[in-house]
């Protein structure tokens, strides 16, 4: 294996495809051969040692590690050919910085996600050992004062508190700031040369967040891309959502993103995909026997994705009256989970194979219509001697809106695995609860030989699979059992995985795991662009008609469960929402 | 189905004051309406609810019709026409529960503990029956004798049975009285199990605290195996019910083989029909085996996985942490694969496997049992390893041989352990090791039934294990004893940046979910014998299956004198065991690092 790693590492990168870039993740999960150490003498090796090592240091023979690494070098290749020669020609750690240049510093999710995952990558030792990372905003800005601001977000891991202080003198000591415009080449050029300076004549890979408004996207990316690309190592760049309002804006985006930067150079982030659960959806599915043979129409009778979210817009409805829940949470993130659930076994679990396999069940959907959605907006709601704010009382929201908090939808994936299975979804600011979970509720037993026991309600007597993202992490498979006695009478009870009970360390947050793959290559959590594509024209249709009929959204008090349309719309596919049956 | 859920009997049971649930009397009730169309017409059944406006309590309206006709009557069909009446008649229900509260001591209950001095009547049998009286589950009238040989008063019955009894956890209210109360009905009768005139005599005590009302009469045969015939012979002849059923509960051993076994069978039928028989298996009422058919029956996600394409292997593991401690005499000549395998775990084996049975009742579920049974391969030598604990001493602590033991003699051959692989030539279990594992004096205490999936074909985890693909498969386990759980292993992510995978559990541990103490399968099993439901009773068929399994190795281990494989006691079971399960690809799940 490591001979045919080590001409190709070297010499005909212009033929590196992900088929060597498979070989070489097996040649890692192979004990780290130390052939194979020696033919991939890139920086970023030993940082793959590190980050396994670290990751379950007595576990070297179980784990994979798989979303690997090394991969990283190859994919730039495909993009420069000329960087990736360098890697292997420039053997030497020292020779390689990484540098991270969070676009759009001062804002709230650079300060509140961004920096503390980059600082959690750094603490777990995955960031390679010459990283810098560089705010850039137009606030002016003295290093020092954003070193000031990034500290009071920093936290260190549950799990290992020792010497959290030190460490973070030492990251933030990385951690430099540029003011400028987004739009100014200039100023992106003047970013190059600070950049520069640091990388101090490495070999230098560059990643870019950007974490920006959406009309200065395009701005930023071609200044950042013109002036501040890597001249001898990758240059990538995190996009965050709205990627578009529906399919022709979100094609028009693509196509300037495209002007200035190849397609596996864009990474489109969706925090959803990196959260643990739906990371383990995969796992559940495809390396349990016992999930498999369930998982078509024979058995499953309808899924349901569900994401509350306790609080309304809170004095910053002015991004959001302008999306609305449907672009906001189900477009995104709902339909993400639901192709992750939906697809067919992929060929590998490489990231291609992946999302092609997602794209054939985006593909297999019918466009949402107009009957299948329920759409609410919260209320001002009084509760003992508080009162809570409807939407339209924010500021920020014209008084007039009508922008939907909250959506629930029945969508329909016409292919031979899922024909006719409800999938639902649920969206909605402002409910009686915080919480995002997947549940799956199989059919009722055919010629039930209990079904006296149950009344008249055999709907209670089906199994369900309920997946917790947030908060507690969870899995449960609710199943009927004999309540213990002389008698004979059932009752639901859960076959359960509490993550806290098992797990005591801390679930690394979405955005540690996500910059982690960015940084690494690995693309299997990033939206490609033909899945967006896809995604919009599902959604696109019923967004235009709800703007032009100017639909009214059903009333909700905040605090409450949301619209009764919602389950009205359940009944009409047969379907019971199962967190709000009482028993969860 | 509003009647049925009130009825008066176990009245204090929480599950009667849920309207929609509950209790044998459903199943019943299901199944019978569906025999019911084929079998009776309607109007006989608005004749049945005038002339039996009784038949609510199950155990008394077997009496009841029984008393019309014949008490020694196979009074199945009876049954299911009273039954079936509850279900039909719903208008004239209320009015019939009313009419049955008046004439309600009409009918009686009397309980014989036969052998009531030893230790099976002292451990499980009067607790058993004070805690089904405590609980509202026996008649309002009933009547319990020990029946022994030594000589004893009522009232030393009386204080020797008290010091057994306790209260459920859960409800200790009222415990002093309810004991009280229960005590006074309880009474005792000296006599010798052979003699008839003996049993005379206590027939006409049974007859005086009937005080003329229909009676019903159990008789708990808590005797060795040699005198069970003289018992049932003089109990049938000279005290069977004159106008109710009469029933009898056996225990094990039913014989030592195929011939014993069958003569022993012969010999009851002299005397009592098989519906009379109630041969017991304790196994059979515990909790999780109980809900072994509804895990399997009442779960889609369960049915479509049971069988060859899905499951690799089934263990069944009985495991006792103490040896005979001076009780060997009768263990020695039967052996651990008599005592635990023939039986308890084979009764299991069938129930696990049996095919959907078309309803739940006794008769159906036996037949998928016997089905099962006769599509098993005899067990031959080469499927089998027997092991006898040796001594042992750890630290200060020494632990006895079997052979030390006083009542086993010095060179016993008698397994206390015992592994075995069986195969049941079926379609749905062709090719599927069923392995079980009995031993005693081993380093825990545990019956469980484990299920090992097959590995997922095509894993594309594969990888993330390394090589060991038998570490990735699933596993569902049903813990019968102690602390009573359910559980299904999963392959899961570790949580984190990497993706490392981890077996964890789906689980549902009893002790979490319900604070009620679980009942004794005593319990379950006295409480189906008066009502008349023999699902957990093995019939003369079933046991006559299960012995042509076991006898041919019985006989070969005995006439070619096998000697077992010694392992010292404490420790985890002859290393025989292992080599066994690998013969047929097989890993015992018991003794993995990880449950």
């Amino acid at each position: 294996m490591a001979a045919q790693l080590s001409p190709s590492s070297s010499s005909s990168s212009s033929t590196l495809s992900f088929s060597s870039d498979r070989y070489t993740r097996k040649c890692y999960c192979k004990q780290f051969s130390r052939v194979c150490y020696r033919a991939h003498s890139s920086i970023w090796v030993p940082k793959i040692f590190s980050r396994i090592h670290s990751r379950n240091p007595s576990d070297l023979n179980s784990s994979n590690g798989y979303p690997l690494n090394a991969v990283s070098l190859q994919d730039g290749s495909m993009s420069k050919p000329l960087a990736e020669e360098v890697p292997a020609s420039r053997p030497g750690e020292a020779e390689t910085t990484l540098s991270i240049t969070v676009v759009g510093a001062s804002g709230d999710l650079a300060k509140k996600k961004i920096f503390p995952a980059l600082f959690a990558l750094f603490y777990e030792d995955f960031l390679p050992e010459n990283f810098i990372v560089f705010g850039y905003a137009r606030t002016k800005m003295t290093d020092e004062e954003l070193r000031n601001m990034i500290s009071t977000t920093l936290t260190c891991r549950v799990d290992k508190r020792e010497n959290c202080a030190d460490k973070m003198e030492q990251f933030l000591m990385k951690c430099y700031y540029h003011s400028g415009q987004y739009s100014s080449e200039d100023d992106f050029a003047k970013l190059d040369c600070k950049l520069k300076e640091k990388e101090g004549g490495s070999l230098s890979n560059r990643l870019f967040y950007l974490s920006v408004p959406p009309n200065i996207f395009v701005d930023a990316v071609k200044c950042a891309s013109n002036k501040a690309s890597s001249v001898s190592g990758w240059t990538r760049v995190i996009v965050e959502k709205p990627f578009g309002r529906d399919s022709e804006s979100s094609r028009e985006l693509t196509r300037c993103l495209m002007q200035y930067l190849s397609e596996d150079q864009i990474f489109r982030i969706d925090h959803y995909l990196g959260k643990e659960l739906v990371e383990n959806l995969s796992v559940l599915r495809f390396s349990n026997l016992v999930f498999e043979p369930l998982w078509s129409r024979n058995y499953i009778r309808n899924v349901q994705f569900i994401f509350s979210e306790d609080f309304g817009t809170e004095g910053r409805g002015g991004y959001f009256d302008n999306y609305g829940i449907i672009r906001d949470i189900m477009q995104n993130h709902l339909l993400q989970i639901l192709a992750l659930f939906a697809m067919e076994t992929p060929v590998s679990l490489d990231a291609e194979d992946i999302r092609n396999e997602k794209v054939k069940v985006l593909r297999s959907m019918r466009p949402l219509q107009l009957e299948d959605v329920i759409v609410g907006q919260y209320k001002g709601h009084s509760k003992g001697g508080k009162s809570y704010p409807g939407y339209i009382d924010d500021p920020t929201v014209p008084k007039d809106s009508v922008t939907p908090t909250f959506a629930a939808a029945a969508l329909f994936i016409n292919n031979s695995r899922w024909d006719g299975v409800p999938f639902l979804m649920k969206a909605g600011k402002a409910l009686h609860i915080r919480k995002a979970e997947i549940r799956v509720q199989f059919r009722h037993v055919p010629g039930n030989l209990y079904k006296w026991n149950f009344g008249t309600d055999l709907d209670k007597a089906t199994n369900e699979l309920v997946l917790r993202l947030q908060p507690d992490e969870a899995i449960y498979l609710k199943i009927n059992n004999k309540v213990p006695g002389l008698g004979m009478r059932l009752d639901r009870s859960d076959l359960n995985l509490h993550y806290s009970a098992r797990y005591r360390r801390e679930i690394p947050d979405a955005y540690e795991r996500l910059l982690l793959d960015a940084i690494e290559g690995e693309r299997r959590l990033f939206i490609r662009s033909d899945e967006l594509d896809a995604a919009w024209a599902l959604f696109s249709p019923l967004l235009k008609e709800l703007e032009e009929k100017k639909i009214a959204p059903e009333l909700y008090p905040y605090g409450s469960r949301g619209p009764v349309g919602a389950h009205y719309l359940a009944a009409k596919h047969n379907v019971r929402w199962g967190d709000l049956a009482g028993e969860d | 189905m509003a009647t049925l859920s009130s009825s008066p009997h176990c009245s204090s049971s929480p599950y009667y004051s849920n309207s929609s649930s509950i209790v044998f009397h459903h199943q019943k009730v299901v199944t019978l309406s569906s025999i019911r169309p084929q079998s009776f017409g309607p109007g006989r059944f608005s004749l049945q609810s005038k002339t039996k406006p009784n038949s609510i309590v199950v155990c008394m309206q077997d009496g009841a019709a029984a008393a019309t006709i014949s008490p020694i009557e196979n009074e199945t069909p009876l049954k299911k026409l009273t039954d079936g009446l509850l279900n039909v008649a719903s208008p004239e229900d209320r009015k019939e529960a009313a009419a049955f509260d008046i004439n309600r001591d009409k009918s009686t209950v009397s309980v014989t503990v036969v052998g009531a001095s030893g230790d099976l009547a002292k451990k499980k049998i009067f607790p058993a029956l004070f805690a089904l009286y405590y609980e509202g589950c026996l008649p309002e009238h009933f009547t319990v004798f020990g029946y022994a040989r030594s000589k004893m008063t009522d009232a030393e019955l009386r204080t020797m049975v008290s010091k057994t009894l306790t209260c459920r956890i859960d409800k200790r209210e009222n415990c002093g009285e309810k004991m009280e109360e229960f005590l006074n009905r309880c009474f005792y009768h000296c006599g010798q199990y052979d003699s008839q005139e003996h049993f005379g005599e206590l027939d006409k005590k049974l007859k005086e605290q009937e005080a003329g009302r229909v009676s019903n009469r159990l008789f708990y045969l808590s005797i060795p195996p040699n005198i069970f015939i003289d018992a049932v012979k003089c109990a049938s002849l000279s005290a069977s019910a004159a106008n109710g059923w009469t029933r009898v509960i056996v225990e094990k051993p039913f014989g030592r083989d195929s011939e014993s076994s069958a003569a022993l069978t012969k010999a009851l039928k002299q005397y009592l029909e098989e519906d009379q028989i109630f041969r017991i298996d304790h196994y059979l009422g515990k909790e999780l085996v109980e809900n072994l058919s509804v895990l399997r029956f009442s779960n889609l996600i369960f049915e479509p996985l049971w069988s060859r394409q899905y499951i690799r292997n089934v263990q069944l593991i009985f495991s006792e942490d103490f040896g005979t401690e001076g009780r060997g005499g009768y263990f020695d000549s039967y052996g651990i694969i008599r005592d635990i395998m023939q039986n308890h775990l084979l009764q299991i084996l069938a129930l696990f496997a049996m095919e959907t049975p078309v309803s739940l009742d006794a008769e159906d579920i036996r037949n998928e049992k016997v089905k099962v049974l006769r599509s098993m391969r005899p067990l031959k030598l080469d499927d089998v390893v027997i092991g006898q604990y040796k001594s042992h001493t750890k630290g200060v602590v020494s632990y006895p041989a079997y052979t030390d033991d006083k009542t086993v003699s010095k060179d016993s051959r008698t397994p206390t352990f015992a592994a075995a692989a069986l195969f049941i030539d079926n379609s749905r279990w062709d090719g599927v090791p069923f392995l079980m594992k009995a031993g005693k004096a081993l380093h825990n205490r545990r019956a469980e039934i484990r299920v090992q999936f097959r590995h997922v074909p095509g894993n594309l985890y594969n990888r993330t294990f390394g090589t060991d693909l038998d570490q990735a498969t699933n596993e569902l386990v049903i813990r019968v004893q102690p602390d009573e759980a359910i559980y299904l292993k999963i392959n899961n992510k570790v949580p984190g940046l990497g993706m490392r995978l981890d077996r964890s559990h789906l689980n549902l541990l009893y002790a979490a979910r319900y604070s009620k103490e679980i009942p004794d399968a005593y319990e379950r099993l006295l409480l189906d014998a008066i009502e008349g439901e023999r699902r957990l009773f093995i019939r003369s068929d079933e046991l006559d299956a299960a012995w042509s399994l076991f006898t041919p190795v019985l006989k070969e281990i005995e006439e070619r004198k096998i000697t077992p494989e010694y392992y010292p006691y404490g420790s985890r079971g002859p290393v025989g065991a292992h080599y066994l399960a690998a013969r047929y690809n097989v890993r015992w799940g018991d003794l993995g690092l990880e449950q």
